[in-house]
């Protein structure tokens, strides 16, 4: 029992940091932002902020700039989550049959995430030119000329596409580890029994793998939600709002308009749809 | 030593070199001695004119061994965060640089030092500002801010398309458009050669400066009401929807930077701000600036100013080498107007070198007709409203009207929320 109580207080002990660390730096904030979301501040202005009660949330339900940037997040986590998870995977099993040279891909999948965010929106939007960009001089040899950032859905097509290159490696490696824990017995057996390729990825890789995809959707989902940098440094937010996400919508109405209640609800609201996708996805994937 | 540890050993190393390397070229020079004041200076001159400032200040802390200024450069997306959180916790840098247009908003948090006092105390550059200049910094009648510069849009050309197409004079050299038929007839001549006689870059100084040549204006004269659905500013819009739309003479909005195909050499003419010379300058263009041609029938074109701005509460010792400086980079402004600036201080223009300066010189000759943004407290709101009527209008998704009455009823409506929320502060400083 002494010994326990011992061994408790030392595992305590050792994750206070942590938990000091934690408790500063998000549960504070969380719990001030929550409580941000209930009063009109401006932080600019002459006066202190002053309590509305649930008035914040219904600007933003009645607010046509928040309906249009959830609408641009859904879209894109629409897009990016499945194609991300479906790259991945196929990346991962090639890298998994990649032999002798695996070592030299996985530093080729991981070297854009080695690159700054800024870097890579500047270089995007250079490629992305129309009349002068590198990626319609390519398609140009065969007449075709795409408005990349002059429509909201190439504009949007081109998020996703740069966001795809810039954070496939990560999951491809996660998901590589997955692989490379499913026991070869199980593919033996498979082999032995006349599965072929196919059958043997959906009855034997596949559920083995499920934890491992489960994290990685879960995380994309999030993350995704999250989007913000790309469209930042790409479109600003253009054509006409047309990728301007929520959480560049939150950024702009709390550190450029300074309207820091209004930001601090919507930001409680989207964290409340971040938590409801991720718990319905997490269920979907557990029961199966 | 293991191999991983000489590894480990010679990064260590390497990097120290480096930091070392970066302090000395920094001008940093260690702890200050005891009686020297330390002052901080904050902008947003994260691009190539960052060396010029750099230049200054180490001028001044060798002229000036009882004070050493740091300076801290921003990128300029998150100037604007950094300094009014670092301003609101009285912990910002006791001198800082601030847009004309975003004065307001400071003056309004209590965030500048009255300068006037001190500029009246000591008769400095009396009389040495334009008028305008000196009313967009001035707040409840005192001056808020020291203008540092000020820089309006022009027109570059391309000298070599300019020739190609015949937009010449009867010497042969390039004959940049004064008015709108002019105008016109570049973009049709250029047109025609398969480039590009026209872009629009920057919507907001573009449309602004055109706005006000139709004789439009944003707000109301005290500031309370937007007027953005001005039937001026609608003929304003429409004519520049009706270059990309029903005439095909101007691509509309493309998203990117629209400088690229300046750069390139496929564009015959940019409406842009005298900021770009260097930019555009390092292209290898056959370059050409000019006044920008007057398309309504108003002379106008948009214009901003960097100002320099002390914090309040400081001790006086502090607040007297903090003005030493700021004085000191106006005096050195011809300096600084190698970097795309025009001096804020008449008697600076009036001299040889900055006339030897052309493409500054030229863009000066706007000063007179040039006008500030909108001077409100929800710059940052209207700007944004402001960009996305026009940008939806030049797309063709709204019509003018509509896109501006949109607009000028959600600016009015913040300007209502504001003048709420602050209990009636919400009028033009």
């Amino acid at each position: 029992m002494k010994a326990n109580g011992m061994q408790s207080l030392y595992g305590w002990g050792m994750l206070s940091p942590f938990l000091a660390l934690f408790s500063a730096f998000v549960v504070a904030p969380l719990g001030f932002g929550l409580g941000l979301g209930f009063f009109s501040w401006d932080m600019l202005g002459g006066t202190p902020a002053a309590w509305i009660g649930l008035g914040n949330y219904a600007e933003a339900a009645a607010d046509p700039y928040f309906w249009k940037s959830l609408r641009v997040t859904m879209v894109f986590v629409l897009f990016t989550v499945p194609l991300m998870v479906g790259l991945a995977t196929a990346l991962a099993f090639l890298l998994d049959r990649a032999g002798r040279r695996q070592g030299i891909y996985r530093v080729a999948l991981i070297l854009p995430m080695m690159i700054n965010l800024t870097v890579i929106g500047i270089l995007w939007r250079w490629f992305l030119n129309q009349d002068f960009g590198l990626f319609n001089a390519w398609l140009g040899t065969v007449g075709i000329k795409v408005p990349w950032l002059g429509e909201p859905g190439w504009a949007m097509t081109a998020i996703v596409a740069m966001t795809l290159w810039w954070t496939v490696g990560g999951p491809s490696i996660i998901l590589l580890a997955g692989l490379q824990q499913v026991p070869p017995q199980l593919h033996e057996a498979a082999a032995i029994d006349g599965a072929g390729p196919w059958r043997t990825f959906f009855y034997v890789t596949l559920p083995v793998l499920r934890p491992v995809l489960l994290f990685v959707v879960v995380t994309q989902v999030i993350a995704s939600f999250q989007v913000f940098g790309q469209t930042l440094m790409v479109t600003r937010g253009g054509p006409a709002l047309g990728t301007r996400v929520l959480v560049q919508y939150i950024y702009e109405t709390a550190f450029t308009n300074y309207r820091m209640g209004y930001g601090a609800a919507m930001s409680w609201l989207l964290f409340l749809v971040i938590g409801a996708v991720a718990w319905a996805v997490f269920r979907l994937l557990r029961s199966e | 030593m293991s191999g991983t540890a000489r590894v480990a050993v010679s990064g260590i190393a390497l990097l120290s070199a480096f930091v070392l390397l970066g302090l000395f070229g920094s001008g940093w020079k260690g702890k200050p001695h005891s009686g020297v004041q330390e002052l901080r200076w904050w902008n947003m001159f994260a691009g190539p004119d960052g060396g010029r400032t750099l230049g200054l200040v180490k001028k001044f802390n060798a002229a000036n061994p009882d004070v050493r200024v740091s300076m801290q450069r921003m990128d300029a997306g998150l100037y604007y965060n950094k300094l009014f959180v670092a301003g609101l916790a009285r912990r910002g840098p006791e001198i800082f640089v601030v847009h004309a247009d975003v004065l307001p908003r400071f003056a309004r948090a209590n965030l500048l030092e009255d300068l006037g006092v001190l500029r009246d105390r000591d008769g400095w550059a009396s009389g040495d500002f334009d008028s305008q200049v000196v009313n967009a910094v001035t707040f409840d009648g005192r001056m808020r801010a020291i203008p540092w510069d000020i820089h309006p849009v022009g027109l570059y050309y391309n000298a070599e398309l300019f020739r190609r197409a015949g937009v010449v004079d009867e010497t042969g050299r390039p004959q940049p458009p004064t008015n709108r038929e002019e105008f016109l007839e570049a973009i049709r001549k250029i047109n025609q050669l398969g480039e590009k006689g026209f872009a629009f870059t920057w919507l907001r100084t573009n449309l602004y400066t055109i706005m006000r040549q139709f004789g439009g204006r944003l707000f109301s004269e005290d500031g309370r009401r937007c007027t953005l659905d001005d039937p001026h500013n609608i003929e304003a819009l429409q004519f520049c929807v009706d270059l990309i739309h029903r005439d095909h003479l101007v691509a509309g909005p493309q998203g990117g930077d629209p400088f690229a195909g300046f750069r390139q050499g496929h564009i015959g003419m940019v409406m842009e701000g005298i900021w770009m010379i260097a930019d555009f300058g390092r292209a290898g263009l056959d370059l050409g600036v000019a006044p920008a041609p007057l398309l309504g029938t108003v002379p106008a074109v948009w214009m901003n100013s960097h100002c320099l701005a002390l914090r309040p509460g400081l001790s006086p010792e502090t607040r007297e080498a903090a003005w030493r400086f700021i004085r000191f980079l106006s005096d050195e402004g011809l300096d600084w107007a190698g970097a795309g600036q025009i001096p804020a201080r008449i008697s600076l223009r009036r001299t040889s070198v900055f006339e030897a300066m052309a493409a500054q010189s030229v863009f000066a000759t706007q000063i007179g007709h040039g006008v500030y943004p909108p001077r409100i407290p929800i710059s940052f709101e209207f700007t944004g409203e402001f960009d996305l009527a026009v940008e939806r209008a030049l797309r063709g998704e709204l019509d003018p009207a509509t896109a501006l009455r949109e607009a000028t009823v959600r600016v009015n409506l913040a300007l209502d929320r504001d003048r709420k929320a602050n209990h009636g502060f919400g009028k033009t400083p």
